[in-house]
């Protein structure tokens, strides 16, 4: 179905009205211009008031007005009726033309400004094959548009833009949950054939109890177990609700943090490379104190090596000579000298004897105690000397390891570096608390998780001991002999019942899945990153998963742009699944979206103008040059909707 | 026979020269300031080195003679055999220590002139480099 004309007359801002949405070739495109106030968005409103008789749309100044133009109202004289006219010429599939109006009067009474409303009218004229025209009013015209395009569900074709970017950011599964309700018209089999099987089978139920009270008593349980089962099936809800907050919470976070490093995760690291530093440099400094040491200790002995080599060789010489240790104590020759006497022998020390021993003397020179010392010291200056000829590899030994711990300070050093450069620019605190806010988050999912899975457990246990009491209900209404038309009522009636629970799953499911495959179809029919993304789920529990090609969930991290493609795929997708083949209209559709995906949106605009009539209401910021240079060539019309210089009537002039 | 002295003396003026050695980072252990024995012998080690044998004019006590070690006497030893040509010098006490602390004495001045002369914590690169120089020049 497609709009082919709208006619407005005294309708707010349009006093005559009258536009066409010609298509143009292959596209079905329409473009409105209009400035905040010029009254673009009471064009959607229209519609509406003309199919359903509401305007959803009002913004807070109109909501103030009356629907009758100013301007007509200025004029009218009392007791005077004046109309508001809306006439929307439809065509469907068939080709058939189908034309659906609205009107209601007004009058002013005396002394009155207001203009009251006297009478509404409603007519839907619908011709058949052989050209007659069926002319619908009042409840039949309702209920022929209804059928047409229930107003249920005419969120998915007349819509703000704004609902594009919030669709997928705020209560998801909620939407989806209510879409695919909506969509499926399961309403139907849920609140008036399976609400009226459920009563009319309490009542039959109740009506059994009173033949017998163990029936009674059996029927009381069974009704305390199902209600305990509603009150799962409610808490259920309430938590997967609770658990979707917390997952937006955390889409949210995690777009606030995309691109941001994990703080706390980098301070860890920080604080790792910090202690690592303290340790290398300590280990650093004890190789410095011991090359110190090493200098020290080795210097005396390098400069001192004349004296300690002369003192070496003459050590080595006296040994040769035997004279190492010596061979005569010379304190015994000194005191023979002395004494005159010999104090080995006792004989007297003559001339001759004396020139004997003072050469003796000569050539022994050392004491006892001064050959001991050196005895003593000779081992100490071998190991000097063996000390210089390790001194220069131990001295290489250290300088390598300082010069190793030097190059490790330096790594951490960058190391430390790269993490203060990533960390620069950011409030941190900011930033800690956003990771915090995203633990709490995950933790509160968590925790709805884990009490969606007792709930579940619960509902099982409810729903055994539900079949249990069922079980013995029928036994004990099998052996109530007058109870025979109740037993076969309340069978028949909790079969009924089975099976229309059974049947509604069975649609929702069914739904679901062709609107997750036909949205995954659309989105990657017409996203213009055909290689970020690799699939779309809708869950069992309505959470809907976009799956990035690398394998993670990333609907939290899309861009504005990507958010509106997949509301704009989704909403196509219920289009398609619903079967309502009807047109699309958005307002202000890419207000929120940054000038370079406005090109990508308007080239997907214009596709989908090309399977389906789409009407777009723009403000002249919005329909800036990256969407014009697209979208004027695919538009089969270009208006802009502009005041009068009275600022109370509104007219449309093709461009 | 004259009584050997339990000292070892420094000049009067070498105390604030061996005061100095103290600033210098190289002649610490372990964060702590070097003990006198030590610095000593160091000194002593430099004024060798250099040839410079400066007689005390006014003496000081320095340290007690006890704390030389075995290895601290073989090195104060060698210098007095060195300087004698003759081994018996060791059987003079009194002179050997006469010659270490000559040399001290000479050695001291040197080792601060070196070390003010450079700038703060170079002096362990300077003297790592003058080691490297004794270790070619006399085939060590």
């Amino acid at each position: 179905m497609r709009i082919d004309k709208l006619l407005l007359k005294n309708y707010r801002q349009f006093k005559d009205l009258d536009i066409s949405f010609l298509k143009k070739g292959e596209n079905d495109l329409h473009v409105i211009i209009g400035k905040n106030g010029t009254g673009k968005t009471n064009i959607l409103n229209s519609i509406n008031w003309c199919l359903y008789g509401d305007e959803p749309h009002l913004s807070k100044e109109s909501q103030q007005l009356p629907i009758l133009n100013l301007n007509q109202i200025s004029k009218i004289e009392e007791d005077e009726d004046k109309e508001v006219y809306a006439k929307l010429h439809l065509k469907t599939e068939n080709g058939s033309c189908i034309t659906v109006a609205r009107k209601a009067v007004y009058r002013i009474y005396e002394g009155e400004k207001i203009p009251v409303l006297q009478k509404t009218e409603f007519e839907v004229c619908v011709p058949d094959a052989k050209g007659n025209v069926d002319i619908k009013k009042g409840e039949d015209a309702e209920s022929f548009i209804e059928r047409l395009v229930p107003k249920s569900i005419r969120e998915f074709f007349f819509f703000d833009g704004e609902r594009l970017d919030t669709y997928f950011k705020e209560a998801t599964v909620q939407n989806i949950k209510h879409a695919i309700f909506l969509i499926s018209q399961i309403d139907l089999l849920e609140n008036k054939i399976e609400k009226r099987l459920k009563d009319f089978l309490s009542d039959l139920r109740k009506e059994a109890g009173k033949t017998n009270p163990n029936l009674e008593s059996i029927r009381n349980k069974l009704e305390e177990e199902e209600e305990n089962l509603r009150t799962h099936n409610k808490n259920e809800d309430e938590y997967q609700e609770q658990k979707t907050i917390a997952k937006k919470e955390i889409r949210e976070i995690d777009e606030k943090l995309r691109g941001v490093p994990d703080v706390d995760a980098l301070e860890v690291e920080k604080l790792g490379y910090k202690s690592d530093k303290k340790s290398a440099k300590n280990i650093k400094q004890e190789y410095m104190a011991k090359r110190t040491e090493a200098l020290f200790k080795y210097g005396n002995y390098i400069m001192l090596w004349p004296a300690l080599k002369n003192t070496i060789d003459t050590i080595n010489e006296k040994r040769e000579k035997k004279e190492l240790p010596p061979p005569i104590d010379i304190r015994l020759l000194s005191g023979s000298l002395k004494e005159k006497v010999c104090e080995l022998c006792g004989h007297d020390v003559d001339s001759k004897s004396e020139a004997q021993i003072k050469k003796l003397i000569e050539e022994i020179k050392l004491s006892p105690e001064d050959s001991k010392f050196l005895l003593d010291v000779e081992p100490l200056l071998h190991r000097i000397k063996l000390a210089l000829s390790e001194y220069e590899s131990d001295m290489k030994d250290l300088s390598h390891h300082i010069i190793k711990y030097e190059k490790e300070l330096e790594e951490i050093e960058k190391k430390i570096g790269k993490i203060d450069k990533k960390l620069s620019g950011y409030k941190l605190e900011k930033v800690r608390s956003w990771h915090e806010n995203r633990k709490i988050q995950e933790g509160q999912r968590d925790k709805y998780l884990q009490l969606i899975a007792e709930e579940k457990v619960r509902k099982m246990g409810c729903e055994e001991e539900i079949k249990k009491l069922k079980q013995e209900w029928e036994i004990g209404l099998k052996k109530e002999e007058k109870a025979s038309k109740l037993r076969n009522d309340t069978g028949f009636c909790s079969k009924a019942h089975e099976i229309i629970k059974e049947a509604k799953e069975i649609i929702i499911n069914e739904a679901r899945e062709k609107i997750e495959e036909e949205t995954q179809k659309l989105f990657f029919d017409l996203v213009w990153k055909s290689k970020t993304f690799k699939e779309i789920n809708i869950l069992e529990t309505y959470d809907l998963e976009l799956i990035h090609a690398m394998g993670y969930e990333c609907l939290g991290s899309i861009s504005a742009a990507e958010r509106a493609l997949l509301a704009l795929s989704f909403t196509l997708a219920l289009h398609d699944v619903s079967g309502f083949d009807s047109p699309l209209m958005i307002d202000t559709p890419v207000a929120r979206v940054t000038d370079e995906n406005r090109e990508n949106l308007g080239k997907i605009f214009a596709k989908v103008g090309e399977t389906k009539q789409i009407i777009l209401l723009f403000t002249p910021n919005e329909y800036s040059k990256e969407i014009s240079k697209i979208l004027d060539m695919k538009s089969s019309s270009r208006r802009s909707c502009e005041l009068s210089a009275g600022e109370i009537e509104s007219s449309i002039k093709e461009l | 026979m004259a009584q050997i002295q339990d000292r070892i003396y420094m000049d009067k003026k070498d105390k604030e020269l061996y005061d100095k050695l103290d600033d210098e980072s190289m002649l610490k252990h372990k964060g702590g300031n070097r003990t006198r024995k030590e610095q000593f012998l160091f000194a002593m080690a430099v004024g060798f080195e250099k040839g410079v044998r400066r007689e005390l004019e006014k003496r000081k006590e320095l340290f007690n003679l006890k704390d030389l070690k075995l290895e601290d006497e073989a090195l104060i030893n060698a210098i007095a055999i060195n300087e004698t040509k003759s081994i018996s010098i060791i059987s003079q006490k009194n002179e050997v220590y006469k010659i270490a602390e000559e040399y001290a004495h000479g050695g001291i001045k040197l080792l601060v002139d070196e070390i003010q002369s450079c700038e703060f914590g170079s002096f362990e690169k300077l003297y790592e480099k003058k080691l490297k120089e004794i270790i070619i020049k006399l085939h060590i």
